[in-house]
Order: structure tokens, then C-alpha cells, then sequence
């Protein structure tokens, strides 16, 4: 639940965003500009937290490492979500992979 | 040929640590008899499995790191699955992805290195210098194996 949270918080405020952004529309509607000012919405930039921390070896092991990756149902989060990228999330995926077959983390939550 | 693999074994709950250590000397004269070596190996104890095996929910893990050829690892794959104390196991290469990881590792260094001189400063970075603070990911309290289990 917690790590869903701290993951989907670019989901969550992007929708806040979105929310804003109609409100906004609204307003420019009235005042006639509507081209410019489209799209105040904010959205967090995303960065791949392997290349940030400089994080060289996704190893299966690690389950401390593993573990934000694959919140309450034990999916693996997508990219578009973590920010991760496609380089570091293929390794993140075959470590999950073989994590699960040792019964460090689970396939699915009950 | 020889590669570098890691093994990790899980064994069965019931077993006792005679029985642990047993099977580490069956898998160590497996290597030695075909011409390996075991680089090191770690106990990690009995911990919680993720999700229930036959009707197990804890394992001792046992990894193990091996010296040797494929054939090898191919033989004592097959003797731990016809154990009936072992209920997973995990062979994996790991000789290729370490190299990687290392040329990786000096390519960073040494462009920091390169960039660090064209600016003037000295080569290595002076400890605390340029670091970056704990961020809020680093309390993430989801780590808890443990609790997640359940």
C-alpha cells in the first residue's frame, strides 16, 4: 500500500493535474486565450532510480532493493510508473524473476 | 572452461543442521569430483519463504559460489532436485554480468576522473564532497520482507 503510494504519488498528483488543468481550461475559456497557458500541470519528472543512485548490479538477492518494485498485488511496477529506465528495467525484471523462484518475494499477494 | 556460478538451495524446514551441513559436503564432493572449486559459502539461516512450497512456508537458504564448468553445475542441479530436503534451487552464471558490472564500474570512475581534471580539481573526490543527501526514498519502511508475506 505504502510503496503503491510512494510510486503512484506521480500518478496520483498528474490527476490533481489533470484536474487543475480543466478547471484552468474553464477559466481561459472565458477569458478567450486558450492556446497559450493549455497546460500549467505540473508532473514530476521521473528518473530512473538505478541510474541515479549509480546502482550497477540489480542483483535477485536483494530484496531490500527489489521490494518497491513489485507493490501489494507483487506485479512488477511498470516503467511508466517508476520512471525506470528500459536498460536498468529489464535487469530489474529478470531479478524479480528469479527472486520469486527462490521464494523471496512472492508472485502474487493472497 | 570455467565460469563462475552462484547456487542457492533452499532446504526444507524439517532438516536438521547435520542435515544442512550434509548436503554442503554432498555438493562439495560433487565439485571437487569434476574438477571445481567453491569460492565461498554463505548460510543465510531459516527465513520466511514469500509464499508457501508443498506445504513449507520457512527454508534455510544456503548460496554457494562455484568455480567450474557447465557440466558441473548441470550434475549437482540434478542431484538437488532428486533431493527431498531441497525444495528450490537457483543456478545462475555469473562470470559474464560480473565484468559488465565492473567495466561499468571503471568507465563512471574514470570519466569522473577525466571531467574532474579538465576542471582543474584533483582526480578523486575528497570524501563528503559532492554528495547527495538521504532523499525520502531511502526511509521507505516497504522493505519489511517479513510483514509483506502474510
Amino acid at each position: 500500500m505504502n510503496g503503491r503510494k510512494s510510486f503512484g504519488g506521480g500518478g496520483s498528483s498528474s490527476s490533481g493535474g489533470g484536474g487543475g488543468r480543466g478547471g484552468r481550461a474553464g477559466q481561459n475559456a472565458q477569458t478567450g486565450k486558450d492556446g497559450q497557458q493549455r497546460r500549467p500541470m505540473f508532473r514530476r519528472r521521473k528518473v530512473c532510480k538505478f541510474c541515479a543512485d549509480k546502482i550497477d548490479d540489480i542483483n535477485y538477492k536483494d530484496t531490500r532493493l527489489l521490494m518497491p518494485f513489485v507493490p501489494e498485488r507483487a506485479k512488477i511496477l511498470p516503467r511508466r510508473i517508476s520512471g525506470t529506465c528500459a536498460l536498468h528495467q529489464r535487469k530489474l525484471r529478470v531479478a524479480i524473476l528469479r527472486a520469486r523462484q527462490l521464494a523471496l518475494i512472492p508472485y502474487t499477494a493472497e | 572452461m570455467n565460469r563462475k556460478y552462484e547456487l542457492v538451495y533452499v532446504v526444507s524446514p524439517d532438516a536438521t543442521d547435520d542435515q544442512v551441513t550434509d548436503l554442503h559436503t554432498q555438493v562439495e564432493a560433487i565439485v571437487q569430483r569434476l574438477g571445481g572449486q567453491i569460492e565461498k559459502t554463505e548460510n543465510w539461516g531459516r527465513r520466511r519463504l514469500a509464499y508457501e512450497i508443498g506445504r513449507h512456508k520457512e527454508g534455510t537458504y544456503v548460496l554457494e559460489l562455484i568455480n567450474g564448468s557447465g557440466e558441473l553445475m548441470k550434475e549437482i542441479d540434478r542431484r538437488l532436485k532428486v533431493s527431498d530436503l531441497v525444495i528450490r534451487q537457483l543456478v545462475v552464471r555469473i562470470d559474464e554480468v560480473q565484468e559488465v558490472i565492473e567495466r561499468t564500474r571503471s568507465k563512471r570512475s574514470e570519466g569522473s576522473r577525466r571531467r574532474r581534471i579538465a576542471r582543474g580539481l584533483p582526480p578523486d573526490r575528497a570524501p563528503g564532497e559532492g554528495q547527495r543527501g538521504d532523499s525520502d526514498d531511502d526511509r521507505d519502511d516497504r522493505f519489511d520482507l517479513s510483514e509483506d508475506m502474510r
